[in-house]
């Protein structure tokens, strides 16, 4: 990441202060790689972040502006700033699976319902880590975290054929995708397409937690095991098995085929400004 | 003129009372004097009735409340007997379709306006009540010029302008002189 | 000038848009809804943007998201939608984002009374979000053609100490109808005492540095200055720090910044028979002291001695009028009892501190004038079969 980081990351803020093993850095390079390879320069992007693992380790990080909203609000701020900034500008957002599924969904639905230009990164560790590892609305059914010490028995956005996305997709979201961490060069791609969507896109991404989701679930905090165990249970879309509990790659794609927030909201007050003025 | 004018015009949802006060609070505005005009109104507040009051001064006005009317327009019977004893000076002009019971013990004058009756006899219908209760409190209101009035219901009601001035006369001349 | 009857609610909206808004987001709720409709039909026609959120805590940080990216914004409601906007409000004080805020107080707590007057939230205004260490400008006007002053005011303000105001009135202000001057030229608003500050961008690198100065540009992102902002204690990049003494720094300047510069809220109140020391001091703010002014002038011409000091800038709170022993009377609209808190705090031990409260409706003259000639003759104070508080 060398020169990706000389180019576009804040020297204060590498390396980051996220635990050992840690895969949030391997979703973070990603959503850098991406950038580069759309030839995007670092005043082309404002980064926002949340609250939580996802939020505080990759805020500060962009060398270009920056800002962190209160826990599950970013997209409400993001949504204010996307109509003062020009369409140019791009805004991604890093997240996390609480901010985002939980205490932000009404705020994140809203955006997806007026397809705001966002590209919203959900880097989902499974559960509130940051604060010592208690279940949240992605977590595996079964799993022991520090609030389900008999195992995760209550139903959420993932469970019993239920998946957040569908949510997203049928309030008015334009890209959708999921992965792992592992998924390598595929992950970078489906960024690249959620910047380049003019409109509401969300790229949902499993990453390991070796320090409360491995050690309480499966019982190491050793990166590979946590590794080889998400990886276990990912398969491509169309691919999946009995055991799989995340299907990668894109899952709905209307890119740039219904009007965005912004635009439709400019568009509309020079219509009104026009037709008022004496 | 006194330091303050105040009419408290009080009745039911629908009748208008709240566009009452607005038409004759535009009218003293034109006349370029110092207005306020409370509107309470909605079943959430004090058993369902509507309420304009207006006070009119030269001066800035600090009270907006009006607690002791020069004239009262009470346009239902539990808005009559809720503020009739707020006048003491002033004069209650009431419709009688709805007032139907009259508290003689009062000190002050009290005159009816058969504004809904006058309505459906003139027009057919009673949405010119309304009108007809303006002009008669027109007729009692020394401080506004009557084509003032008039001008602002025919400003705030854009329809109807020919049966708004005959309901207006109407009321108007139910009495002689300033009351 | 072009002379209106119009709301409190019309005077706000015009008000706004003379300071230079062009950005509101609001969610509906009685008494503050008209302002959002109003909004929604002047804004686009000056070019400016009106939103909807989908609840009160998105209107607020739809706001902040708008004002960080250069736009003069505001948001309105009641009691129950102020409450949340703690989350949005915090973080804007700590990012010092300038932002107005108004407020249209109703009878609470909870949903309450929706159509009538309440003044419940005096201290809410002042802590409108969790912490501590910080200061807050509140204004409260007492009439619809002082809103829109106060309006203008407000954002004038936000602008120079970097955040958010909260203009406080009430159902009777912006539901009220009045007589309402609009300016119609610079010229116009200036013969008003109508003061603009105009958006600045702050250009880094040190965006939040520790000191009490004002007149310092706020952060503006989409500029490239490297700006950050956050929840967070901030270090003056904008870093988040785990650090006492960077958090120490930052609620430095949140606290002094404002308390430092009380020159600019000074004149931000109303003396009325006040020259020649009265016997007794009648304190209050927002439309019941136009109730008070009247019953005060009306108490003289009965020989009472009485004056009245009306609050127009309640916070920060503005000890310097209550200096010197004396009576006063504190009117509120509520039961309980805020203001005179406040007033019985700055009054010190010597002075005597009365409270008379209403809710849901204002004190009539009558009922005032008998309890300043009680209070003045030392007699005990009921009234309507309510004891009242001994303060």
């Amino acid at each position: 990441m060398d020169y990706l980081a000389r180019k576009y990351l804040r020297p204060r803020k590498i390396p980051s202060t996220a635990c050992s093993g840690c895969g949030l850095g391997i979703n973070h390079k990603a959503v850098v790689q991406a950038i580069y390879e759309l030839g995007l320069e670092v005043e082309d992007v404002v980064w926002g972040t949340s609250i939580g693992c996802a939020g505080r380790q990759t805020f500060g990080t962009w060398k270009g502006d920056g800002f962190a909203g209160t826990h599950g609000r970013v997209y409400a701020i993001a949504r204010g700033l996307r109509l003062a900034l020009p369409p140019e500008k791009k805004i991604i957002l890093t997240v996390g699976d609480g901010d985002a599924f939980g205490i932000g969904l009404l705020h994140l639905i809203h955006a997806a319902r007026c397809n705001a230009d966002l590209t919203v990164i959900v880097n989902d560790n499974l559960g509130y880590m940051s604060t010592g590892g208690q279940y949240g609305w992605t977590t595996p059914y079964g799993s022991k975290t520090d609030s389900s010490p008999y195992g995760m028995f209550e139903q959420n956005l993932m469970s019993e054929g239920m998946d957040v996305l569908n949510i997203l997709r049928y309030a008015g979201a334009t890209f959708l995708a999921r992965h792992v961490s592992m998924d390598g060069y595929r992950v970078v791609e489906s960024i690249k397409k959620g910047i380049q969507n003019r409109g509401f896109s969300l790229i949902h991404i499993i990453y390991p937690c070796p320090t409360n989701f491995g050690s309480r679930e499966l019982g190491t905090r050793s990166p590979l095991k946590i590794y080889k165990w998400i990886e276990s249970k990912a398969a491509p879309l169309g691919e999946e098995k009995e055991e799989t509990l995340w299907a990668t790659g894109i899952y709905y794609d209307a890119s740039n085929s219904r009007p965005e927030f912004s635009e439709t909201i400019r568009k509309n007050i020079e219509r009104i400004r026009r037709s008022t003025a004496a | 003129m006194k330091v303050r004018t105040e009419i408290l015009a009080s009745g039911f949802g629908g009748q208008g009372v709240v566009r009452l006060g607005q038409i004759i609070g535009e009218a003293a505005v034109k006349e370029g004097y110092r207005v306020t005009m409370l509107k309470s109104h909605g079943t959430e507040m004090r058993g369902g009735y509507v309420r304009s009051q207006v006070v009119i001064s030269k001066e800035p006005i600090d009270s907006p409340i009006v607690e002791n009317p020069d004239i009262f327009a009470a346009l239902s019977l539990a808005a009559y007997n809720s503020f009739k004893h707020l006048v003491t000076r002033g004069i209650i002009l009431y419709d009688p379709a709805f007032v139907v019971e009259i508290d003689d013990t009062l000190t002050c004058r009290q005159k009816p306006v058969p504004a809904k009756d006058l309505s459906v006899q003139n027009f057919g219908r009673p949405v010119f009540a309304n009108t007809i209760m303006l002009g008669a409190i027109s007729r009692h209101l020394d401080v506004l010029n009557r084509d003032t009035v008039l001008e602002s219901i025919l400003h705030v009601i854009p329809k109807f302008h020919e049966e708004n001035k005959r309901a207006f006369e109407i009321g108007y001349s139910l009495f002689n002189g300033k009351g | 000038m072009k002379r209106y009857l119009e709301t409190g609610n019309f005077a706000i909206t015009e008000g706004a848009i003379l300071a230079g808004c062009r950005f509101f987001a609001g969610y509906p709720i009685t008494p503050a809804t008209e302002i959002a409709e109003a909004m929604s039909r002047r804004l686009p026609q000056v070019g400016g943007i009106y939103l909807q959120g989908e609840d009160e805590c998105a209107a607020l940080h739809l706001c902040i998201g708008a004002s960080l990216g250069g736009y003069k914004a505001m948001t309105a409601t009641s009691g129950p939608g102020y409450i949340l906007y703690a989350d949005p409000y915090g973080w804007a004080i700590g990012c010092e984002i300038p932002l107005v805020i108004l407020n249209s107080g109703r009878v609470g707590p909870v949903s309450g009374i929706t159509g009538a007057p309440g003044q419940g939230e005096f201290y809410l205004t002042r802590y409108p979000t969790q912490g501590g260490n910080y200061e807050t400008i509140v204004l409260a006007p007492n009439s619809a053609q002082e809103a829109m002053a106060i309006t203008v005011e407000a954002f004038y303000l936000s602008e120079r100490f970097r955040t958010p105001v909260t203009v406080l009135a009430d159902q009777l202000i912006t539901d009220g109808f009045e007589d309402i001057s609009v300016p119609e030229n610079e010229d116009e608003m200036k013969d008003m005492g109508f003061r603009i500050w105009p958006r600045k961008i702050n250009r880094g690198p040190n965006f939040y540095p520790p000191t009490d100065e004002i007149d310092i540009p706020p952060v503006v992102l989409g500029h490239n200055t490297g700006a950050l902002c956050s929840d967070w204690t901030p270090t003056e990049e904008g870093y988040d720090i785990e650090e006492v003494e960077a958090h120490h720094k930052h609620a430095h300047r949140l606290i002094y910044k404002i308390r430092n510069h009380r020159e600019l809220f000074s004149h931000l109140h109303e003396k009325k028979f006040m020259d020649d020391d009265p016997d007794l001091i009648v304190v209050s703010y927002g439309t019941p002291s136009r109730v008070v002014n009247t019953a005060v002038a009306r108490a003289r011409q009965e020989g009472l001695k009485v004056g009245a000091l009306r609050l127009i800038n309640l916070w920060p709170f503005p000890d310097e009028h209550f200096q010197k022993r004396n009576k006063y009377l504190v009117v509120e609209l509520n039961w309980d009892g805020q203001l005179v808190r406040e007033v019985q705090r700055a009054a010190g031990k010597d002075s005597e501190v009365h409270f008379t409260g209403c809710c849901g409706e204002l004190p009539t003259v009558n009922d005032l004038i008998e309890i300043f000639e009680k209070i003045l003759k030392g007699q005990p104070l009921a009234r309507k079969g309510w004891q009242l508080e001994e303060w």
